[in-house]
């Protein structure tokens, strides 16, 4: 197998359909109004926001953009409402300061120094709002996870991968890019660095210390069942460097499956108790 | 024996776990061919159930006869027409032993029934986990000829169909419950073990989203030369008929006489290389 950026492509008309496809059915089956999406203005979101547009219709969507004053760009809240005008569906805007503002006051133990404690605590209190919205207006809430995020364990447990489907779950982030181009996000916010935007200046490729376009090839040899040795000499990277993202990878297995029990009866959830994820009858 | 037959692919989504709701679809389907002139209508995998049932099979099974296979019988008498349909059959002498069961059912009633002898359990498939796996291939004489029977993953090891295919059957119906991203192999596949064994081959496929599971369609009914002679639609429920002629085998025999030229020899010595693998 050759780790080329070829190997990345798929025919992208037929992802488009698929994952539309994916949408409008769940959405369909839950019987639900609509689709909710959390919208930041990147590459993610807007892609996931555009095909739930093109699935239902952009009367059935709601993008919701939660800003919040250490991270808020004026620059990504433009990007969300160019997106909206183009694909026609609605946005709400909440600023989410207050609500962090009154947690970091009211947790005894909060500290502002701690940056990954912080910023996973506005993820959170993003879903929050979120789910509020999807629980008052009947909606979906529809995730924008990508697999390099996902695979590198890259999001906040219980955070910004709360969602009830997850559309592009199954693209890594260079792949979401050609879907993106697909559909017709605009090219100002598929050429943007990602950014979780939990703390000012974070960039999602600094932290992960790899460019997506090596990272995106790496996890695509490990899905693979490639030796990370063999992966490091195809992409002329130290295997030391191959190494820690397929540390990260397993390790990270526990964000992937969140619901763990010890076995103590007969049929255990995320065990042996399989039931289908169904709308019908059973 | 009949020389030209009318078949009928039935591509259709399955309410999982309603049995009622899918027999319904599939009573509405049957009428509809034989308003086309259908003699023989196939449903795909599991059409009874829906494919992603998972622990809800053991409450969903049935004996064979049994009521499901009743209403069909009904549906087939009534309307003269005979019919391949999949469920979860329930071993009569046990409580939880599964096969994953192609039926066939014609104007006079029961005629034959198939196990899924390859039983996928990789993958995105846990057929292991549920089924027990079936022991005999299936070769039915009826009023529409010599039929034999397999199931979706079957198709991927050629001896199932050649073995029907010894047993006389010149019309193989392959049931299945196949997700997108596998259609280029059975593309390939029922193009292959049509071609190989001279034979026709009807390939009807589930559509519809199941637990995320996109099922693609692309039912097709195949001549023994390899052209397909009827598709359905990609990914949407379709409703396709064709005749097809028996005769049509003979030139296409003599030209690539594969069975004439079967070498019975290499059976054995694929027996022991495949018991050393």
């Amino acid at each position: 197998m050759r780790l080329t950026s070829a190997i990345l492509e798929l025919d992208w008309q037929e992802v488009e359909a698929r994952t539309k496809r994916f949408i409008s059915d769940y959405l369909e089956k839950a019987k639900a109004k609509g689709i909710l999406v959390s919208l930041s203005g990147g590459l993610d979101s807007c892609t996931v926001a555009a095909l739930s547009a093109l699935a239902v219709g952009g009367a059935k969507v709601l993008g919701l953009i939660l800003p919040e004053e250490e991270t808020y760009s004026k620059r990504d809240i433009q990007h969300a409402k160019l997106l909206a005008e183009k694909f026609q569906f609605e946005i709400q805007q909440c600023d989410i300061t207050p609500t962090l503002k009154a947690l970091y006051h009211t947790i005894p133990v909060f500290d502002h120094s701690e940056k990954v404690c912080k910023g996973n605590l506005k993820a959170r209190t993003r879903i929050i709002y979120v789910y509020y919205y999807a629980n008052k207006f009947n909606l979906i809430v529809c995730g924008s996870s990508d697999k390099s995020e996902v695979m590198m364990g890259y999001f906040t447990k219980w955070g910004d991968v709360a969602a009830d489907i997850h559309p592009v779950m199954d693209l890594y982030k260079t792949q979401v890019r050609k879907l993106a181009q697909q559909v017709g996000v605009p090219q100002e916010i598929i050429a943007k660095p990602s950014t979780p935007a939990l703390w000012p200046g974070q960039l999602a490729e600094t932290e992960l210390g790899i460019k997506y376009d090596q990272l995106d090839l790496m996890l695509y040899g490990l899905e693979h069942f490639m030796h990370p040795e063999e992966i490091a000499t195809q992409l002329r990277v130290k295997e030391t460097l191959v190494e820690n993202v397929k540390k990260r990878w397993l390790d990270m297995e526990h964000k992937r499956q969140m619901i763990l029990t010890t076995k103590l009866e007969y049929r255990t959830v995320g065990w042996d108790f399989r039931l289908p994820r169904s709308f019908a009858k059973l | 024996m009949k020389d030209t037959v009318t078949v009928a692919l039935a591509q259709m989504s399955c309410r999982r776990g309603d049995k009622p709701e899918n027999l319904k679809k599939m009573k509405t389907l049957i009428i509809q061919a034989k308003k086309e002139s259908a003699e023989l209508i196939v449903f795909p995998e599991l059409s009874l159930t829906g494919y992603v049932v998972k622990d809800q099979i053991y409450e969903l099974a049935e004996n064979i006869p049994g009521s499901s296979t009743t209403i069909i019988e009904a549906l087939a008498k009534e309307n003269k027409i005979h019919v391949v349909f999949g469920m979860p059959e329930l071993s009569e002498k046990t409580h939880a032993t599964i096969y994953n069961t192609s039926v066939l059912v014609g104007p006079k009633g029961l005629i034959g029934t198939y196990r899924k002898m390859y039983l996928p359990t990789h993958s995105v498939f846990e057929e292991k986990r549920y089924f027990r796996q079936g022991y005999q291939t299936a070769t039915f004489n009826t009023e529409l000829g010599k039929i034999g029977l397999i199931i979706c993953y079957d198709i991927f090891f050629p001896e199932v169909a050649r073995l029907t295919r010894l047993e006389g059957a010149q019309l193989i119906v392959c049931i299945s419950a196949s997700p997108g991203v596998r259609k280029a192999f059975f593309e390939t596949l029922t193009m292959a073990r049509a071609m190989e064994n001279t034979a026709f081959l009807a390939y009807v496929n589930l559509v519809g989203v199941e637990d995320g599971l996109q099922f693609w369609g692309g039912s097709r009914l195949v001549g023994p030369n390899g052209k397909v002679l009827a598709q359905a639609k990609y990914d949407e429920e379709d409703l396709v008929v064709d005749s097809f002629s028996y005769s049509d085998i003979r030139p296409v025999e003599a030209f690539v006489p594969t069975l004439k030229d079967l070498r019975p020899e290499l059976f054995d010595e694929l027996k022991k290389m495949a018991q050393k693998l």
